[in-house]
């Protein structure tokens, strides 16, 4: 019980994403924050790792408070500074908003990490997407990770060869990065031609129709899951676009 | 344990007061983010700007996570590096790069230019020696006659052979001039006359009273060049 079947969390994922950003107020934001959290928890995802992920989210809300206090009119003034006011109810009440919205946004993507990716290929696949498109998805999304490690490797290199990219000035920068990008997008591009030549040689399409070693079957946990998520959906939608 | 390589080198550190090591490390131990067994565990360690030192270890003991450490591309989780007395940390890459010149286990990772000539003159380039450019030009032939690649002056980095590829990455190292060299496996992939030319390279850093400190498999090489032999076991030093 301590897992749910990755179409689920597809569903979820896509829920709380549409809450998040259709749910306008302090309380009901945090409530949906908690809720994800409870998941994550039931999923077993490591606590710690997420709060060292909010932590640097923290100087954002305090920009935000500002921004949003000097910018939102009405509430109670409770710092001001001559005619421009530093802090209101109102402008609390939005940032508040803003962050359980970007905590709720970041942590239910986080759910996508308790299933591995083969699963996901499987669920869309069970969802009658078409095998090489569910595959094509996957190594995409495998393929960001390898391109942002090979713009590190390069960036250390051409650091370790004697240039101070802390130091030179942002035009400078720019003009220098487009210089190295040819060559760093035919090393990834390398690096493509080479995974398909090897999935070709592992018969990758040879056969139309394939087999699987798993079927994903849903649990009662699912069908819960799912119902109350839609339900949830569908009752804050009905709200919003009712009054 | 005592090897008569180790001892004569102990021997003659001692001797010579002033020989101080150019790299120290203390109780540094080093674990990858999200894993709970460290790869490094409290080394204590000296390297100094002489001689060959090289280090062994089985697959995946951890030889490429320190020399990323030594070269300041990973932090220590615990314990310090020095540079010539200089704290790694508060050194950046690029005046690390001055000092060091670290050749990749994938040398391929290490190419970025358009051309090969262009490869090699770009570190002499930046690092500021206040060359002429009259002189880096000769400086960068030089370098490519004696690795062999003129006759790729112009060709795109990446489409060389393996072997070449690990060539111009050393080149473009070499023709530095760093304190001390730090090489990753730099004999892999080259045939025996190009392991012999990289060796010959290697006796005149140590001529020129610089370091070098190579990580490998190649025990034929290690003892024809090394003068300094440790082994890391279990996140652990063992000076053989
Ligand atoms: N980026 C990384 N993230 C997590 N773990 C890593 C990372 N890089 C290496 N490791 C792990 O650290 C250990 C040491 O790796 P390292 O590359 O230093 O070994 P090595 O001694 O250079 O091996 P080889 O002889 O194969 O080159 C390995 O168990 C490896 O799985
Ligand atoms: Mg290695």
């Amino acid at each position: 019980m301590s897992d749910l079947d990755p179409r689920t969390k597809i569903v979820s994922i896509l829920c709380l994403s549409t809450l998040a950003v259709f749910l306008n107020e302090p309380w009901p934001l945090l409530l949906l924050f908690v809720f994800t959290l409870l998941i994550l928890l039931f999923l077993r995802i490591n606590f710690f790792r997420i709060t060292m992920r909010f932590k640097k989210l923290l100087p954002l809300l305090l920009l935000m408070l500002i921004i949003q206090s000097i910018f939102t009119a009405g509430g109670e003034v409770l710092i001001s500074f001559h005619d421009i006011n530093i802090l209101t109810s109102n402008g609390i009440n939005s940032a508040l908003c803003i962050l359980f919205r970007l905590l709720t946004l970041f942590s239910s993507a986080m759910i996508i990490m308790t299933s591995s990716s083969k699963d996901y290929v499987l669920a869309l696949t069970q969802l009658k997407i078409p095998y090489e498109i569910a595959f094509m998805v996957l190594v995409a999304l495998r393929f960001l990770p390898i391109f942002i490690e090979e713009i590190k490797d390069t960036l250390v290199a051409i650091q370790l060869r004697g240039v101070d990219l802390q130091r030179i000035p942002w035009r400078h920068k720019i003009k220098f990065y487009t210089r190295f990008l040819a060559p760093l997008l035919s090393r990834v591009m390398l690096k493509a031609h080479q995974l398909a030549i090897t999935m070709e040689a592992r018969a990758f399409r040879v056969y139309r129709r394939r087999t699987y070693l798993r079927l994903l079957q849903y649990s009662v946990a699912d069908y819960v899951v799912m119902v109350f998520f839609a339900i949830a959906t569908i009752v804050v939608l009905a709200r919003d676009f009712l009054y | 344990m005592f090897s008569a390589n180790g001892f004569i080198l102990r021997v003659l550190s001692v001797k010579r007061g002033w020989l101080m090591a150019y790299i120290e490390l203390e109780n540094v131990t080093f674990c990858y983010p999200g894993q709970s067994r460290p790869v490094l565990r409290d080394i204590n360690l000296s390297i100094y700007k002489e001689g060959v030192t090289a280090i062994t270890g089985a697959n995946g003991s951890g030889k490429t996570t320190f020399s990323k450490l030594l070269i300041g591309i990973l932090t220590p989780t615990k314990g310090w590096i020095k540079l010539n007395g200089q704290l790694l940390t508060s050194l950046t890459l690029a005046q690390i790069g001055r000092r060091i010149g670290y050749v990749f286990q994938n040398p391929g990772k290490q190419l970025f230019c358009e051309t090969v000539e262009e490869e090699i003159a770009f570190g002499v380039r930046n690092l500021g020696l206040g060359l002429s450019t009259d002189q880096v030009a000769q400086k960068v032939r030089m370098v490519l006659d004696y690795f062999e690649l003129t006759r790729y002056a112009q060709v795109y980095p990446l489409s060389l052979s393996a072997g070449e590829k690990r060539r111009l990455a050393i080149a473009a190292v070499f023709v530095l001039e760093p304190d001390l060299l730090l090489l990753d496996e730099p004999t892999t992939g080259l045939d025996p006359y190009r392991k012999k030319l990289l060796g010959d390279y290697l006796d005149k850093v140590i001529a020129a009273k610089r370091g070098v400190v190579i990580i490998s498999h190649d025990q034929k090489f290690i003892s024809r060049y090394a003068t300094r032999l440790i082994k890391l076991q279990e996140g652990q030093f063992v000076e053989e």
